[in-house]
């Protein structure tokens, strides 16, 4: 991403803005897809209203990258409508209940069953290969917590995909 | 069915949306056309020949490059003053830009009608109070229902 066109966006300059846009949109549709699965339009138009009305926010245009990412996982996490599990609970789902393995299509329909929160860490981290640090700013959450996360994911991903 | 990881383009009404969140001020506008959205395009896209007709300060248009879907147009206002102005058009999205002003259009096909977004920016803007503030984007947005209206009538009188 050229620091000179974000720049130029930030100043108003309206086809620097297009253009942007145009080199955005499908990396924050992608994340969004993958961590919001169920309501990945909404959690696109959502992240990219947050996304260019901040712009001018952003003190370093180098650094667009890492700000776009954080603005999208936490507006998808935001916008995913199932109830967190592990959020709620920790490990064990408060209601009880496991993420279902019957008529399970291929990886990212095994990656939309888990709860979101251990989903965006897994997709950050074996899709968009994030380090656990990135992941950790990203979803502004302790890097501990990302390792804890990445686990139980790593597992309950596991145990879905060998079922 | 589309894959939504990998959907490429962004409804334009969506588009200008985004586009307004980053340019404070701006005045948009929204109408719902009753003419299908090739007739509706046909209007907006014919630059030369439409703008005047539908914006009361722009008394000539005039192409002078094209590279694709990029346009650089000399306009000539109805003072005789003359600026350039950059732009991106294709199938529902056009936007113009000079130092002074942005001017887009985003449309969608509404079944046999169309739905139309305009939107106008001043780049260029003293600081005004609040009250006159609220005032002026009355006054824009007043501006832009009559556009809409008239690039609906041309758009109905092309019809067969």
């Amino acid at each position: 991403m050229d620091p000179a066109k974000v720049a130029a966006a930030q100043q108003g300059d309206a086809l620097a803005l297009d253009q942007l846009l145009d080199e955005l949109a499908p990396y924050v549709r992608r994340l969004c897809a993958r961590i919001a699965p169920a309501a990945a339009d909404d959690a696109t138009q959502e992240a990219l209203l947050a996304i260019f009305r901040g712009l001018p926010s952003l003190h370093a245009p180098e650094a667009i990258m890492a700000w776009v990412r954080s603005v999208t996982v936490r507006t998808a996490m935001r916008l995913v409508r199932e109830p967190d599990q592990e959020l709620a609970a920790g490990p064990t789902p408060a209601d009880g209940s496991v993420p279902s393995f019957e008529g399970l299509a291929d990886i990212d329909d095994a990656l939309a069953r888990l709860p979101p929160s251990q989903r965006a860490v897994l997709v950050l981290r074996t899709r968009e290969g994030l380090s656990e640090q990135e992941i950790a700013t990203a979803l502004g959450i302790p890097a501990g917590t990302v390792k804890s996360r990445l686990h139980r994911a790593r597992a309950a991903f596991r145990e879905m995909w060998e079922s | 069915m589309n894959n939504p990881v990998t959907s490429p383009d962004i409804d334009p009404i969506d588009r200008l949306t985004i586009l307004a969140a980053a340019l404070p001020g701006a005045a948009v506008r929204q109408r719902q056309i009753t003419a299908p959205f090739e007739a509706v395009w046909r209007v907006v896209a014919d630059l030369e020949q439409a703008t005047p007709r539908y914006e009361p300060s722009v008394a000539h248009v005039r192409v002078i490059e094209r590279h694709g879907e990029l346009l650089r147009l000399l306009v000539e206002d109805t003072a005789g003053r003359e600026e350039i102005m950059d732009a991106k058009l294709r199938p529902g999205w056009c936007l113009m830009q000079s130092a002074t002003v942005v001017v887009a259009f985003a449309a969608r096909p509404l079944g046999s009608q169309t739905l139309l977004a305009h939107l106008e920016h001043r780049r260029v803007r003293a600081p005004l109070p609040s009250q006159s503030g609220s005032h002026h984007r009355r006054a824009a947005e007043a501006k832009i229902d009559q556009e809409l209206q008239t690039i609906e009538r041309l758009a109905t009188q092309g019809r067969p």
